[in-house]
């Protein structure tokens, strides 16, 4: 499975001068993040008292915000928060959402009206807004974040994934795998789902840009994750009352925040243009 | 005749620019038609038939041009001129009708309007009014009836036959000198593709009309055309008169095309079957109510159908689409419960071959997978170790002369021809003893259809298992079954030895049927 995905990607980075643009921006924000996670040149919470709203200096490389933090310190790890719960966001959403999507498809009937119904329910609400009422029930924080995003992002891909389920179980080698007595739920995820590989895999893309987008803006908020830690939805949060002072303190995470989703969204594009 | 030359095609070569295909796709093409006549291409897919006859009508799609060559009419070159020349010529001297005429049709205008099209692009001088009567009429001609009720309805409100028919008209509106039809019939039942070649010759006749047809279909060629010429992989190989092609060809290739035609023979009687594995009686089946297929009232599609299948037999089942042969094989393999009587099945252990080798190998995984999840119904049955498996699955192979070599790939590596040697060895691998084969050669070219047909009965001899062979063509059924069941519309209208129905059918169905395959002479 994990094989077949990387060669479905080495064929998109062959054939898609799309996906090839979002690969080496996303390549180069996972370094980024990766470089964070090993060293920053600060801890990202101490105050540097001193400098505060400082601009681009040999000390502060790319200048503090305004409690005096290292701008450049909080970006390397604020990335990485927020990738990170992008992809739990995006685990969750998309092995659950899949499974359902994929029992509903494949077996059809009730169980597909009651589940299909009740998605349909879920999906009807922004999924920022889902996430918002679930973090307000269960409190905030990274791991509630992830729980609470990832469950507003499984209508979606229940969605997907039941369509093309709809479409492949009618094909005649899962009628003829029926007639072989191969069971449901290996005619499920073995026989079918390698199937749906393009579609999951535009899917998981955009998804992650949804998620990304989704942290920034619960973070912003407030409700995301909390202070002192660093997210780039935090420090957009934090930086918007010295926009004028210190324009760099917002650009900045801005920029890298682009980054990520332009990243995701042309790999996404690639894959679903040349299908 | 008049042998004026109408148009001639000189050094013709098409290449493709998609780097997944061979570059060269048309070599040096030569035809000259003279005014008039019927002139047939006849050749496999991919022989660049199509292509040739698209070239010359202005129409290749993106991943194809001319390369090189003229394409002469009316002192032009067809090959070499502006798109608004082209355009001028585009259906009105030159107009295209198609295989599938489902998808040619626009599904949300009304026929009329898509019969009249050509006028208003290029007669603008013809009013509305007169319009309508012209399209009414040019409906009427290709033999629709209730006319003005087809002028006004949408294409999925007709069946395929008369879509085709409503195809033609529209081609045929504005007189066009030149008339390339792409398998127009390919498509259709027999019966409704028998009236369809006989309205091309009515248009030939009549309105002097040249007409290019392309065909796959030996017998087809041979009805309609006067002339032919065989492609193979992007050459013509041989060009002549239809009978002097039919009678001597010359090229090893002609040859085999001609060979491949399944020849109805006197049969060897078969040897007196005993046990019977299958006794079907008084069946009544379908997708009940809720279906929007057939009888509404009931949703019944196979109404009191009864036969035996006995080991070691192959039986043919034969009849047009929509008469229920496919229901009737998922009912027996009990994916669809019946609605009244009973299947009594003795030490049944089926197995099932489809029409479409695309869809019938799972495209993710390659052939070994696909045979071992066969044989070992996904895990579900112990079969041994790991070698041992190895082992049957490459006997498996080799029953249907595969190598070893194919083992690795994947279904988008194979021919078509190779799927289905290879979903046949997906179904004998697990010793079935019956093969329910629905339409398993339709969907494949003459030379490998016949090649097919004799490892099926090879296959039988070895093995003994009992075919159910499901098929529309009754030259292919004739070429391999021993008993005949003819199906009308749900029910079993005829049955009985192939060489006795074929001879002497009493069925008044059963005799169009033949008629209609060249079998019979009403």
């Amino acid at each position: 499975m994990i094989g077949r995905f990387m060669q479905r990607i080495l064929k998109n980075l062959e054939k898609s001068g799309m996906f090839r643009a979002g690969f080496f921006i996303t390549l180069f924000v996972f370094l980024f993040v990766l470089a964070g996670a090993m060293y920053t040149p600060w801890s990202p919470t101490t105050m540097d008292e001193g400098a505060r709203l400082a601009g681009f200096s040999a000390r502060h490389l790319l200048g503090t915000d305004h409690l005096g933090r290292d701008i450049l310190s909080r970006l390397l790890t604020g990335a990485g928060t927020t990738l990170f719960i992008a992809t739990g966001t995006v685990l969750i959403g998309a092995l659950c959402g899949s499974t359902i999507g994929a029992a509903c498809g494949y077996f059809g009937g009730v169980l597909d009206e009651i589940v299909m119904r009740i998605i349909d329910a879920l999906f009807a609400f922004p999924s920022i807004l889902l996430a918002l009422v679930f973090v307000s029930l269960f409190g905030s924080g990274r791991y509630h974040v992830i729980a609470a995003l990832g469950i507003a992002f499984v209508p979606s891909f229940a969605r997907t994934v039941r369509g093309e389920f709809l479409t492949e179980k009618n094909r005649d080698y899962v009628t003829k795998a029926r007639l072989q007595g191969i069971s449901d739920l290996r005619i499920m995820f073995l026989h079918i789902l390698p199937n749906t590989g393009d579609v999951m895999l535009s899917s998981v893309l955009i998804g992650f840009n949804n998620a990304v987008l989704a942290e920034a803006g619960l973070s912003f908020l407030g409700i995301g994750v909390q202070p002192p830690d660093a997210s780039l939805g935090r420090m957009l949060s934090e930086s918007q009352q010295y926009l004028f002072r210190a324009p760099m303190t917002a650009l900045l995470p801005g920029i890298l925040l682009v980054l990520m989703i332009l990243g995701f969204s042309l790999m996404g594009e690639g894959v679903r243009s040349h299908e | 005749m008049n042998k004026l030359p109408l148009l001639k095609v000189e050094d013709l070569q098409i290449e493709f620019h998609d780097h997944s295909l061979p570059e060269t796709a048309v070599y040096d093409f030569d035809l000259t038609l003279m005014k008039g006549e019927i002139v047939g291409i006849v050749g496999e897919s991919g022989a660049g038939k199509s292509l040739s006859a698209l070239a010359i009508a202005g129409l290749l799609k993106r991943h194809s041009a001319i390369r090189a060559g003229r394409i002469l009419f009316d002192d032009l070159d067809l090959s070499n001129c502006s798109r608004e020349v082209l355009r001028e010529y585009q259906g009105d001297e030159i107009a295209v009708i198609f295989q599938e005429p489902m998808s040619s049709l626009n599904p949300v205008k009304r026929v009329g309007e898509q019969v009249e099209e050509s006028l208003r692009i290029h007669h603008r001088e013809i009013d509305r009014k007169e319009r309508k009567e012209r399209a009414i009429r040019a409906l009427e001609s290709v033999g629709l009836k209730e006319s003005a009720r087809v002028y006004e309805s949408y294409p999925h409100e007709l069946s395929g036959g008369m879509r085709q028919r409503a195809m033609i008209a529209a081609a045929m509106i504005a007189e066009p000198q030149i008339l390339i039809a792409d398998e127009p019939t390919t498509a259709l039942d027999v019966t409704v593709q028998a009236q369809i070649l006989a309205l091309l010759k009515q248009i030939n006749r009549e309105k002097g009309t040249t007409v290019l047809f392309i065909s796959h279909d030996l017998r087809v060629i041979r009805q309609l055309c006067s002339r032919v010429l065989v492609m193979k992989d992007g050459r013509v190989v041989e060009e002549g008169d239809t009978e002097r092609i039919f009678e001597h060809p010359r090229e090893e290739y002609t040859r085999s095309l001609i060979r491949a035609i399944p020849q109805v023979k006197q049969k060897e009687p078969a040897p007196p079957r005993e046990r019977e594995i299958l006794a079907v009686s008084h069946l009544d089946a379908g997708y009940g109510k809720r279906s929007v297929k057939k009888n509404a009232a009931t949703g019944k599609i196979l109404t009191d159908v009864s036969f035996v299948l006995k080991e070691g037999e192959i039986l043919g089942l034969a009849g047009e689409s929509g008469s229920g042969k496919s229901t009737l094989a998922r009912t027996i393999l009990g994916l669809l419960k019946p609605m009244a009587g009973t299947i009594t099945r003795k030490d049944f252990r089926p197995a099932m071959v489809f029409q479409d080798p695309y869809g019938s190998l799972n495209p993710a995984y390659p052939v070994r997978w696909i045979l071992e999840e066969a044989y070992t119904g996904g895990g579900r049955i112990r079969r041994g170790s790991p070698t041992e498996i190895r082992e049957k699955i490459i006997d498996a192979l080799a029953r249907v002369e595969l190598p070893e070599s194919f083992l690795e790939r994947k279904p988008a590596e194979l021919s078509g021809g190779q799927r289905q040697r290879v979903a046949i060895a997906e179904a004998l691998i697990a010793d079935p003893n019956v093969l329910i084969a629905d339409e398993p050669v339709s969907a494949l070219d003459v030379t490998v259809q016949s090649q097919i047909l004799k490892l099926l009965a090879d296959l039988r001899d070895k093995t003994g298992v009992s075919i159910l062979f499901i098929s529309h063509d009754l030259s292919v059924i004739h070429s391999l079954c021993e008993r005949v069941l003819i199906m009308k519309k749900g029910q079993i209208v005829e049955a009985g030895e192939v060489d006795a129905v074929y001879r002497d059918p009493e069925h008044p169905y059963t005799k169009e049927l033949l008629a209609a395959a060249g079998l019979y002479h009403m």
